[in-house]
């Protein structure tokens, strides 16, 4: 895995410096002097390293630990339900969801953990702070806002 | 002078600016704690507050919360490696770690008491710079601000990793993040750049989504991999023993971290740079400070000393950046302009007139820099064994909590949903250099530094073209930044050679 993740940041790296580099040789010397003057030499550094990883056999092969897409897959639930539902919905469902879900714990412990993160949540940016959350979009469409 | 300074202190402890300036702590102390609500916001949220208050009232309240949040955002730091503000980004990497292996009581005594020197370092830095200082700010112009801000990037970017490699890496990783600072509008021709036609983007990646998503995601899942707390198996030791063993550390390294205070001061002395960058080049120097590559290879995996130096350089860059606000009216950061703003509404010019005629309004700020720090730390220590006991709670019970944390830190930067979908992408790219074993640091100086080294490039290039690069700082600024690079190798041969 360090081998892979190094490989697919160099050539990541290498694309994005290609990409603005392409990009910017369309644009006013004022705009593209910054870009041109990183892009060109980060496109070679990222080129050393993707030849210097596929010829470094020494670079050990660690498998991936276990269960990494199940986090990603919460936080992007998590967002999703951000969008859909708005953040006051969403904070209540997902607190209770993963504690039920995932970390198995009791209905009670789970119930007040929630209400305690949400009453954080409120009192602190939308009653003291008065931050603007939008409603959501299934919110918004049932026009509940 | 000594009279003056003696009259600062006293108007600062008169009963209403001294109540204003515990407000403004109480505030500073959430505002630091809470990632993505930063200092500067809570200045400019706060300042049409400061109408009816009399200069030392309105500096007590709006010195006092902007002196604490970099103490109190190294808290979250250290125990959730969530960086509180964008300025205690650099505290995550070795202070995270200490938590993880059981030490989150002395790294959050490090972080305190390093916070506090660095406090005093800076203020007492402004009230004897303030004469001295003028000239040195005259001698930098575009260049050699450009100079600086790439001996930054060579200093993190060569000491973050070891060897040849990690150097490579380190590079490679500081110029993304140049490179990602240039996404948005750009200032001089006004091209929309890697914007991708959307509105979003126009002004640039933020900050806060970028770092809350390069620092804090990768650790949640770590999190979520290992099934326990965030201090793992290690055994939770004696939290104020802990605390007071980094108090010791402070004393232990007490010239490391007034040299780091010292670094920040001088990063805060320079209009543009910021506290961001200050912590950064403060971490280099403490990376640098290790006689061996053996022990520099501690660093990362939670040596004290990479706590102590951003700890010191992110409250001592307060009292450097004051001084050419004070001075000149030229802000050193976006919280030093927007204080500069409260400057105009309370009818003081800065310049001369804050060096003379208000000179006792000027050394209340000093006193007030000194006093909101020490009040701080000491509730800070009151509390530090119900804040570290937070690192042995069930890390699927904090998971939801500091998901939640996250996701508002970020949205609140900007109150939109692309900041949340960018915090999971950086949250992406960080997880990718935690595996490959990348430095993230430089990247993050890299972002930091992006806009204004460009500005700084653009202006050299087109007032002076290629003439800008045989200026006498320029050239010692070139010399250091190519001895920067050097250093490592030089460092390592000569170990190979005693051994």
């Amino acid at each position: 895995m360090p081998r892979n993740a190094s490989l697919a940041l160099a050539v990541g790296i290498m694309l994005a410096a290609g990409y603005a580099v392409f990009a910017a040789k369309g644009w006013q010397w004022k705009a593209a002097l910054f870009p041109l003057a990183i892009g060109i030499p980060l496109f070679c550094l990222a080129a050393v390293e993707v030849l210097w990883t596929l010829i470094d056999k020494k670079t050990a092969e660690e498998p991936a630990p276990r269960s990494v897409a199940l986090p990603w897959a919460w936080m992007i639930a998590f967002l999703a339900v951000i969008v859909l539902l708005g953040f006051p919905v969403a904070v209540a469902v997902f607190v209770l969801a993963y504690l039920k879900l995932q970390a198995k714990e009791s209905w009670l412990f789970s119930i007040v953990f929630t209400a305690a993160i949400w009453a954080a949540f409120y009192g602190l940016f939308d009653l003291l702070l008065h931050l603007p959350f939008p409603a959501g979009w299934i919110i918004e469409w049932l026009g509940l806002a | 002078m000594l009279e003056a300074l003696w009259e600062g202190l006293l108007l600062v402890l008169q009963w209403k600016a001294f109540g204003f300036m515990l407000l403004g702590i109480g505030l500073g102390f959430w505002v630091g704690l809470l990632p993505g609500l930063g200092g500067a916001t809570t200045l400019a949220l706060m300042l049409p507050f400061i109408y009816t208050m009399q200069p030392v009232e309105a500096f007590a309240f709006l010195l006092g919360m902007h002196a604490v949040v970099a103490t109190t955002g190294d808290i979250t730091s250290v125990l959730f490696g969530v960086p509180g503000e964008a300025t205690s980004a650099a505290t995550v990497v070795d202070g995270y770690a200490m938590t993880k292996n059981g030490e989150a009581g002395r790294a959050l005594g490090a972080a305190l008491a390093s916070s506090l020197v660095g406090a005093v370092v800076g203020a007492v830095a402004l009230a004897a710079a303030i004469p001295v200082v003028r000239p040195l700010v005259l001698t930098f112009g575009s260049p050699e601000l450009f100079m600086l801000a790439i001996v930054g990037l060579a200093f993190i970017a060569s000491l973050s990793a070891q060897g040849t490699r990690g150097m490579l890496r380190g590079f490679l990783a500081g110029g993304l993040g140049l490179l990602l600072a240039t996404v948005g509008q750009d200032p001089q021709a006004g091209v929309a750049r890697f914007t991708f036609d959307t509105l979003y983007l126009w002004q640039g990646l933020d900050l806060v989504p970028v770092l809350v998503g390069i620092f804090a995601i990768p650790e949640i899942i770590d999190l979520f991999v290992r099934g326990n707390s965030i201090s793992g198996n290690a055994p939770p030791g004696n939290v104020a023993n802990g605390a007071w063993q980094g108090v010791k550390d402070t004393y232990r390294h007490f010239w490391l971290t007034i040299r780091c205070s010292l670094i920040g001061t001088f990063i805060g002395v320079m209009p543009g740079l910021g506290g961001s960058v200050a912590q950064w080049m403060a971490y280099g120097h403490a990376v640098q400070s290790a006689k061996t590559p053996e022990e520099r290879e501690r660093f990362g995996r939670g040596d004290v000393r990479g706590v102590l130096g951003p700890g010191a350089a992110n409250n001592s860059k307060e009292g450097g950046s004051l001084i050419p606000t004070v001075a000149f009216g030229v802000p050193g950061s976006t919280a030093m302009a927007i204080l500069l703003g409260g400057f105009l509404l309370l009818g003081l010019v800065p310049g001369p007139d804050m060096l003379t005629k208000h000179l006792a309004v000027t050394y209340s700020m000093v006193w007030t820099i000194v006093l909101a720090n020490v009040i701080t730390v000491a509730v800070c220590f009151l509390f530090l064994d119900r804040m570290a006991s937070v690192t042995e709670v069930k890390g699927h019970r904090l998971i939801p909590a500091i998901l939640v944390l996250v996701f508002i830190g970020s949205y609140t930067s900007n109150s939109h949903y692309g900041d949340l979908l960018v915090t999971l992408v950086f949250g992406g790219v960080g997880y990718l250099m935690v595996r490959a074993g990348w430095p993230r640091s430089p990247f993050v100086l890299g972002l930091v530094l992006g806009k204004i080294a460009e500005n700084y490039l653009y202006i050299s290039v087109a007032r002076y073209e290629a003439a800008w690069l045989t200026r006498p700082v320029v050239l010692v600024l070139i010399a250091v930044a190519v001895a920067v690079i050097l250093y490592p190798f030089l460092q390592a041969r000569r170990s190979r050679s005693r051994a």
